[in-house]
């Protein structure tokens, strides 16, 4: 229905002008690229730092049970609430004090673009990299034992058990492609955290602005337009959304099967 | 001088040098586990204290109560724990009836994603399909779409209807948001079942409702509960259906967090900080309860029936 309603208009102009006026909005094209900037990068921390927690919990060190619970907790926070944490007044404000007053730096600025983009990346990237690392830890849990016996009668540290046998059996395992792929679709349909981003910098209305990914575009563009309700040019961006999407899975399967093999 | 210091390290005090070493290692290694941990639970542990008015940007000044910087006199957001907000929260009308709500709506969708995924879901992972990768590909399809894609036809056809602002039209669309991962990990259950036992089943005579009944539904009962848990957690935590679907009497728990919890002016205000910081505390415990609780098998769920 949203594929018929992208051809239509409230006036009866020719079908394919929601997509021509779509095309035309640099507000359009920014925010494509900020959603694909953002899903790509906030899928590769988050992939980076859970497996760095899954090597941490790999090892013979004590109170692993406790750790563990620990790096689960931003799971289940909800992505709104995400943005409220790490906006400038809570999580950054101490920080903030603590750089200046303990370490003697100069307060930095946290509203320029420069610092609040990738917080916003590392927020997302903060939230799901537990997701990873519990997927990690059960491919893990399936690695034959006798691999890792022959691999200490090799003599191998155990940095390079975890280099040469549980990554290459992280990446070639189908449910961590799965996952990993999961992540990106999600990621490119993120709003919440960018929803809250663009009220503490004061965007609120304005489509276009540097935070704004499709899906915060489309909101503003819906809720807060001067052109009315533009359904059928919020129904146009959502069915191109859908098809960037699903080119860019297509891609990354394809790459990630090359990858594990 | 360097070669002199490599060959005699080589020599006799070799294993000592190596315990050193790991003795380092293992002391880095707790290091990095500690700060990774500090990473996880900082900001949460922020959240709930500022909810309890606590604020840590004055204790590292040194000066608990009052500071100057700048000519500005930072006294007010001195340190003064309170309950104020927790209890502000919990006691006025609002937040019990946003928990209930919210409830009420997951449970509509969790429900009707049941009833339309259990099927799929076993027949996906019962009956030898020949294209299973293309199937898991069109699954994972159906995960692309934006929420946009629902939510304007819903939008459109609610208004006529008039589901707009109800539990029922908010739970309709967000069964569609929940109803593919809801399949993928039911799928993954039913194909941890054994074939030998539905061949045993069919064997003693049994038709199909009644393996599914009898055989099926008891061994997959603990993956079909943390399904529903994992698929509630979503819903509880799910903002843009349920803010652009609903209106102030329909909110749920995420919407309410966001812009301030009450009906009426019952309180709370969603630029107070404060007040902002002990709802969503008060949001998150029950979510990350369920999630610890079912942590072991999510990752169990999340095999999709791939991996066999």
């Amino acid at each position: 229905m949203s594929a018929y309603l992208s051809f239509t208009t409230i006036t009866g102009a020719p079908a394919l002008v929601n997509y021509v006026t779509m095309f035309g909005d640099p507000a359009f094209w920014s925010a494509l690229n900020v959603s694909l900037f953002y899903s790509l990068s906030s899928t590769l921390i988050a992939v980076g730092v859970g497996i760095g927690l899954t090597y941490l919990l790999t090892q013979e060190i004590r109170g692993k049970g406790i750790l563990e619970i620990l790096y689960i907790l931003p799971l289940a926070v909800a992505p709104i609430v995400v943005g409220v944490l790490f906006s400038p007044s809570s999580v950054w404000d101490d920080i903030q004090q603590f750089l200046h007053f303990i370490l003697g730096l100069p307060y930095f600025n946290e509203l320029t673009p420069s610092f609040f983009f990738p917080v916003i990346i590392f927020s997302e990237s903060w939230e799901w990299a537990p997701l990873i690392m519990l997927v990690a830890l059960s491919v893990v849990n399936n690695i034959p034992k006798q691999v890792f016996e022959a691999a200490d009668l090799h003599g191998a540290t155990s940095l390079q058990k975890f280099r040469l046998v549980v990554i290459p059996a992280i990446f070639k395992s189908p449910v961590m492609q799965f996952v990993i792929v999961l992540r990106f679709i999600d990621a490119m349909r993120a709003f919440e955290i960018p929803l809250a981003w663009s009220n503490w910098l004061g965007y609120t209305t304005t489509p276009g602005s540097p935070v704004d990914t499709i899906s915060l575009y489309l909101y503003k563009l819906l809720f807060s337009s001067s052109q009315g309700f533009p359904v059928g040019v919020v129904s146009a961006a959502a069915i191109t959304l859908f098809a960037v999407t699903l080119a860019g899975t297509t891609v990354l399967l394809r790459l990630l099967k090359t990858v594990g093999g | 001088m360097d070669k002199l210091k490599g060959v005699s390290g080589s020599t006799p005090d070799k294993p000592a040098r190596a315990k050193n070493g790991r003795r380092r290692g293992r002391l880095l290694l707790y290091a990095v586990a500690i700060l990774a941990a500090f990473y996880s639970f900082w900001p949460i542990m922020i959240m709930g204290l500022e909810g309890y008015n606590i604020d840590l940007g004055p204790i590292f000044a040194g000066k608990a109560l009052s500071f100057q910087l700048g000519g500005l006199t930072f006294a007010k957001r001195a340190i003064i724990p309170t309950p104020y907000y927790y209890l502000q929260a919990l006691g006025i009308e609002a937040y019990p009836r946003l928990v209930g709500d919210t409830l009420l709506v997951a449970g509509i969708a969790v429900a009707l994603a049941l009833a339309v995924g259990i099927p799929v879901a076993y027949v996906l992972a019962r009956v030898d399909v020949k294209g299973k990768g293309a199937i898991a590909y069109l699954l994972l399809a159906l995960r692309t779409v934006s929420q946009y894609v629902v939510i304007i036809p819903l939008y459109i056809a609610y208004s006529k209807l008039g589901l707009y602002n109800s539990f029922t039209g908010i739970a309709i669309a967000e069964q569609v948001l929940i109803l593919s991962v809801v399949v993928w990990m039911l799928r993954g259950f039913f194909s941890d079942i054994p074939r030998d036992i539905y061949e045993a089943a069919t064997v003693f005579g049994k038709n199909e409702w009644q393996v599914f009944k009898r055989v099926v539904l008891p061994m997959v009962l603990p993956g079909l509960v943390v399904t529903v848990l994992f698929a509630l957690v979503l819903l509880w935590n799910e903002f843009l259906i349920a803010d652009t679907l609903t209106g102030v009497a329909t909110r749920t728990v995420a919407v309410g967090v966001w812009e301030g919890m009450s009906i009426n002016q019952l309180s709370f205000n969603a630029l107070a900080w404060d007040s902002l910081n002990a709802a969503g505390f008060l949001a998150y415990i029950p979510a990350i309860i369920v999630m610890l609780a079912i942590r072991r098998y999510l990752a169990k769920g999340f095999t999709f029936g791939l991996a066999s």
